[in-house]
């Protein structure tokens, strides 16, 4: 087997040592606020007083209050303090620092975009002119196509991240309610649970509705389909809002599909211009090209940080602020930059101090597979509890091509073929399709680039792209001398697997094949099925 | 001279009062659990609202 140099930390934890008395299983939040030393609480009390502001900000808008009493999903967004408790647990210095840096601006961001949802939506703001000049997609879509439009005249609202996927990293159980609509009109409950409470959220018309057109992408699966067919048509038919099926290839590293899915840009953003009467403008496509290039190579230099001993940006918030970053706003914000290099001054930090943050690092792992991990804080409880490292995951790795940035002529019509090729090796689409070298063979190379010793294979249960290649995982991993997790869950459906459910496949693996105990046992058995 | 020794003292006081009240509320998170009691009313009113449900 693959071995790893396990490093013990020499610095004591500042503040308790066990985050495991936070709990309390008669509440659905924690029972108090961690100690983290006076310098780290410190610092953790002044960012709770900034998400208080952001959110008194945000209620302080008539409009918005309206909104709040109107969209059922918006209750969520009462449990933010707590979406972040779940992130931050047991970290201290940098790493606190990161992630509260990376999420807090994911937050400040989605609430930008609730708002924007809320000033033109028919049934709460209703401010035509504002509604007339925007362009709706998917959640799952990257945001390409409209990197030559002024995000500010012609807004992109990613319309399904505050309804459904924000929404559920602060509260689990909040899409169970559109489940249970979408399977009450007959849709079968062995889908993806992400696309099937997007199509709940549609058919319980509790969705915005804003927006000159739209445009759809073919994500990732069979789910997303149903899920975009069934939101398509209320879009055009009810409200009468043109929407746009962005056709991706899957078959994303075959070079013969590049040519069409420039094609299908090229289409897309005439559609826009059509709907928006805005003009394409290349000043500002290579102006956002230039920060793709640059947030890749922030990206690049974080994972470079992670595959040494002393890894600094990791779990649930890298991922995040990558899906972020990479996908909802693909340079168009000129902000993202600045966040991107305070993320990696810090983490440069971090690693010239070697900080670490827990007692020992046993294993260096790699978290494959349809994750969950926004709605449960297991990254950050394997890094506790067990010592794992969870040094990068799949949706992180995305896209490290730099792209043309210069405006020339050639370079405008390479400039399609770059925003196909982002909007093809989009989050989930780059590992889950284009064939096995994209899921397995870029696995193993992630292991040896990074050091790992282990992976952690996401199961979603309800996930069709992945359940075909279990056997060669194992297989493949044996071969290499890998340790290979399995964890099963069921995404955003916490009823199938509960949080305790996904501890204990981890708890179990450790005990019987690794024969390990514990780094902190308190941590094992944590009462929070019932949390939020 | 009293008033210019007044103004800085309440400031400061201000300052204090609201750092012990943020505080406590922020360390035994009753920020969260206020709320937490709050969702089955909210609950209750998102379910009577009138939807247009539509496949």
């Amino acid at each position: 087997m693959k071995t790893v140099e396990k490093i013990v930390n020499p610095v004591p934890r500042a503040g308790e040592q066990s985050p495991s008395k936070i709990y309390d299983p008669r509440l659905k939040v924690r029972a108090r606020r961690e100690w983290r030393g006076v310098k780290d609480t410190f610092y953790d009390y002044t960012r709770w007083l900034y998400l208080v502001s952001v959110l008194v900000r945000f209620i302080a808008v008539p409009r918005n209050v309206k909104g709040f009493f109107r969209y059922r999903w918006m209750m969520s967004y009462l449990f933010v303090m707590h979406g972040m408790d779940k992130f931050t647990i047991g970290l201290r210095d940098e790493a606190l620092r990161i992630t509260h840096t990376s999420f807090n601006y994911v937050i400040a961001d989605v609430t930008e975009a609730i708002s924007k949802c809320f000033r033109g939506d028919r049934r709460v703001g209703n401010d035509k002119e504002f509604s007339d000049r925007c362009v709706i997609t998917d959640e799952n879509s990257m945001v390409t196509f409209m990197m030559g439009f002024d995000r500010f005249k012609n807004p992109t609202i990613l319309r399904e991240v505050p309804t459904m996927f924000a929404s559920n990293i602060f509260h689990q159980f909040n899409v169970m309610h559109y489940l249970d609509i979408a399977q009450e009109y007959g849709i079968p409950g062995d889908v993806c649970p992400m696309p099937e409470a997007e199509a709940g959220i549609s058919i319980d018309d509790d969705f915005c509705v804003l927006g000159a057109c739209a445009v759809q992408n073919n994500t990732t699966c069979d789910g997303s389909l149903m899920g975009n067919g069934i939101i398509a048509k209320r879009l055009e038919r009810q409200y009468g809002i043109p929407t746009f099926q962005l056709a991706t290839p899957l078959r994303h590293k075959e070079e013969d599909v590049l040519e069409y899915a420039a094609q299908e840009i090229k289409n897309a953003i005439a559609f826009v211009e059509k709907h928006t009467g805005a003009k394409w403008d290349w000043d500002l496509y290579f102006a956002s090209a230039k920060r793709v290039n640059e947030s890749t190579r922030c990206r690049i230099a974080q994972l470079e940080i992670n595959s040494t001993p002393y890894p600094q940006f990791f779990g649930a918030a890298f991922s995040l602020y990558n899906d972020t970053n990479y996908m909802g706003n693909s340079g168009r914000n000129e902000d993202f930059i600045k966040i991107d290099h305070k993320l990696l001054e810090l983490a440069e930090k971090g690693y010239r101090e070697k900080r670490m943050y827990a007692k020992e690092y046993r294993h260096r792992c790699i978290i494959w597979g349809v994750q969950p991990q926004y709605t449960i804080d297991m990254l950050y409880w394997l890094l506790q509890c067990w010592g794992i490292v969870p040094l990068a995951d799949m949706l992180s790795i995305i896209n490290t091509d730099m792209i043309a940035e210069e405006d020339t002529p050639e370079n405008r019509e390479q400039a399609y073929r770059d925003m196909a090729m982002l909007n093809m090796e989009m989050i989930m689409r780059n590992h889950t399709h284009g064939g096995y070298k994209v899921l397995l063979d870029d696995l193993w190379e992630l292991c040896e680039k990074m050091n790992a010793d282990m992976v952690m294979m996401w199961e979603h249960m309800s996930c069709k792209a992945l359940t075909g290649m279990h056997g060669m995982f194992e297989e493949q991993a044996r071969e290499r001398g890998i340790r290979l997790m399995w964890v099963s869950h069921d995404l955003c459906d916490p009823r199938v697997f509960t949080r305790s459910a996904i501890r204990d496949q981890v708890s179990a693996y450790m005990r019987t094949v690794l024969r390990e105990e514990p780094l902190d046992p308190s941590l094992e058995h944590i009462p929070d099925d019932e949390a939020y | 001279m009293k008033t210019l020794v007044k103004i800085p003292l309440m400031i400061l006081c201000a300052l204090l009062a609201f750092f012990a009240v943020t505080f406590t509320i922020y360390v035994f998170n009753l920020d969260m659990k206020a709320t937490a009691l709050l969702e089955p009313l909210l609950e209750k009113w998102y379910d009577d609202l009138p939807r247009d449900q539509y496949l």
